[in-house]
């Protein structure tokens, strides 16, 4: 991937994010080209031979960015700080780049009128492993983020257990207690039935460009970056 | 990555380990060799998901979650289990064997993410405190046995602190929220303001008038007012609490409104008490002085610590230089009576080379029937193998 001496950038690969990528990259002067097949995963940006950009899976452009595979990289932070615990120190989060904005958020019935901040929640642990005779479980994709937010908050007393998909019904379909979503509006909580914790809000999330601490980084290329990052953080 | 133990690394632990293990069986410990990969979910649900930033869980091609082992306790109970079903025969067992800690900073000769321990536990016996001091003095002579001088004691009760809350009059349900927040300091100490500081901070984000209508002494009334508050407001209830769960929490919020605050000198009591450091009976004394000022009787509490100090020292254990800390086990898993440490100068209070203490919930967690006392420590042999004199540098 990175054998050939330039800078490897990693970007979304389909879908929304990759329109509103391209936008955002266009807008400041960066225009992606994709080389080959049309569906083919390689690029280039017009007026920057040395950069190869690589269309990739947002899942793995994280990963990418923490092994190296990639020098830049634009996803959200979400998913650079559910990938990697150490994030700060494996990559830098240069800019924000004002697009797939949303909030990584805790989530419970809007039933649960004695259920308000974090601590309400593990407080109802115990009574509700006692009712129930199991431990509540808290639905998420973002297992790392969770682990770490419930345990910093002092929340003990659940099993949290992965959701690849349509987290918000796992509450009403009995899959789960409470969930750990990314929400942008609110508005599929709460037409779940779901509302936020006063103090749920785990991580505001946006679209960065991020670059890698672990990449094969070189002057010439250090020097790529920083014209990327100038034109981008307009 | 750390370097690899050498053979001559692995005989020195084995011999060191060979040194301790006849100790425990002379004292009547059956040695057991439980198994190093262990069930993932039950060490989920006895120490909870923190335990994955910790250890080694990983899922095997059945999609079973399993862990290398992170200890050896939680091993021995389900060995013990799987032998008495109902869990509380007396049995003494005696363990020598690696377990597995993941090491966020990466390993080294300090951090072993692989490392040795042997040790001891003893379930079923009636006479805790008769337990403790066994336990303990048979780890502090197997240290000694193996050539080990100059060890210090450090001591713990968390069932101290659990008889202070009980003597203190207040309502049960804030003797439950202190006694399962003492467990982290800043968020005992929160609660403790809270509750200091009476209705203004209790019933917040709760609708008012629902609050004021909710009677302490109508459980069931309080179900149908929630029910119809769901219904008025069109929240539909969902998930898996029931109507009486949320309004039993309710009723608790409910009753905390109408409850007078903690009083400010309780609170210093018990802030107090958390602050006590001192030689183990000095630490007694001064206990005794504090819980007689506030008119609290510890009596108790007290004999029961202070027998289990003369049993100690009747085994053969100075205690006169061993120091307690009321805060001491606060944050180690699992524990709920009599805790310790034994370190070295050389080694310091960090880097312990032998811990234990008593854990009567685990057995009833790990599937037994019901509690069952338990006791045990574990000695960390790689430590003590750099401690001993005429260890290779």
């Amino acid at each position: 991937m990175t054998g050939n001496g330039k800078l490897v950038l990693a970007i979304p690969s389909k879908g929304r994010l990759m329109d509103q990528c391209n936008a955002a990259l266009a807008k400041a002067g960066i225009v992606i080209e994709r080389n080959g097949p049309a569906r083919g995963y390689k690029g280039e940006i017009a007026g920057m031979p040395e950069v190869e950009v690589n269309f990739v899976s947002s899942g793995e452009i994280a990963q990418f960015l923490k092994s190296g595979a990639a020098h830049l990289g634009i996803t959200g932070e979400d998913l650079i700080r559910e990938t990697m615990a150490d994030a700060d120190e494996r990559v830098r989060l240069i800019a924000g780049l004002g697009f797939g904005r949303a909030d990584v958020v805790v989530a419970v019935p809007a039933c649960w009128l004695d259920v308000r901040r974090m601590a309400d929640l593990e407080e109802m642990a115990l009574l509700y492993a006692r009712a129930h005779g199991r431990r509540g479980r808290v639905a998420t994709k973002y297992m790392n983020l969770t682990r770490r937010f419930f345990a910093r908050s002092g929340v003990t007393g659940y099993r949290i257990v992965e959701s690849l998909g349509a987290t918000e019904g796992a509450p009403a379909a009995g899959l789960a207690e409470l969930i750990v979503d990314i929400t942008t509006t609110g508005g599929t909580l709460k037409a779940n039935g779901l509302k936020v914790l006063d103090d749920g809000v785990m991580l505001r999330s946006e679209a960065n460009l991020v670059s890698s601490r672990m990449a094969p980084w070189t002057p010439e290329l250090s020097a790529v970056e920083a014209r990327i990052a100038a034109r981008l953080r307009w | 990555m750390s370097p690899a133990a050498t053979t001559a690394d692995s005989d020195a632990l084995a011999a060191v380990a060979g040194r301790l293990m006849p100790a425990f069986a002379d004292a009547g410990y059956e040695r057991i060799a439980p198994a190093v990969i262990q069930p993932a979910g039950l060490f989920l649900d006895v120490i909870g998901e923190s335990l994955r930033g910790r250890t080694y869980v990983f899922t095997d091609p059945d999609g079973e979650e399993l862990c290398l082992r992170p200890d050896l306790t939680v091993p021995t109970c389900r060995w013990h289990l799987e032998r008495h079903a109902n869990g509380n025969a007396a049995a003494r067992y005696c363990y020598s064997g690696s377990a597995f800690r993941y090491q966020p900073a990466g390993a080294d000769r300090a951090h072993p993410r692989e490392f040795h321990q042997a040790g001891i536990e003893s379930f079923g016996a009636a006479d805790r405190e008769a337990d403790d001091a066994a336990v303990l003095a048979l780890i502090v002579e197997a240290l000694r046995a193996s050539g080990l001088e100059g060890l210090q004691v450090r001591i713990g009760d968390l069932g101290l602190f659990r008889a202070l809350i009980n003597a203190i009059a207040m309502p049960e349900r804030w003797r439950r929220r202190l006694k399962h927040r003492f467990w982290r300091a800043d968020a005992f100490r929160t609660e403790l303001a809270r509750l200091k500081s009476g209705a203004a901070a209790h019933g917040q984000g709760l609708p008012a008038d629902l609050m004021q209508a909710l009677d302490p002494s109508d459980k069931a009334g309080a179900t149908a007012r929630v029910l119809d508050y769901l219904d008025r407001t069109g929240t539909e209830l969902i998930g898996t609490r029931t109507a009486e769960e949320i309004a039993e929490r309710l009723l608790a919020e409910a009753a905390d409104l109408r409850e007078p605050p903690l009083p400010a000198e309780t609170a210093a009591l018990i802030e107090r008490y958390v602050t006590i450091k001192a030689p183990a009976h000095a630490a007694a004394d001064r206990l005794d002085e504090l819980a007689r000022a506030s008119g609290i009787d510890l009596t108790a509490a007290l004999t029961s610590f202070r027998r289990r100090l003369a049993l100690i020292e009747a085994a053969g254990i100075g205690m006169k230089d061993a120091e307690f800390s009321a805060e001491f086990g606060r944050n180690l898993e699992y524990y709920t009576g009599f805790v310790f440490e034994v370190t070295t100068p050389a080694l310091g209070p960090r880097s312990p080379i032998a811990g234990g203490g008593r854990y009567d919930s685990l057995l009833a967690e790990v599937g037994a029937s019901q509690p069952v006392p338990a006791v045990g420590a574990s000695i960390h042999t790689e430590r003590l193998l750099a401690v001993l004199p005429g260890a290779a540098p």
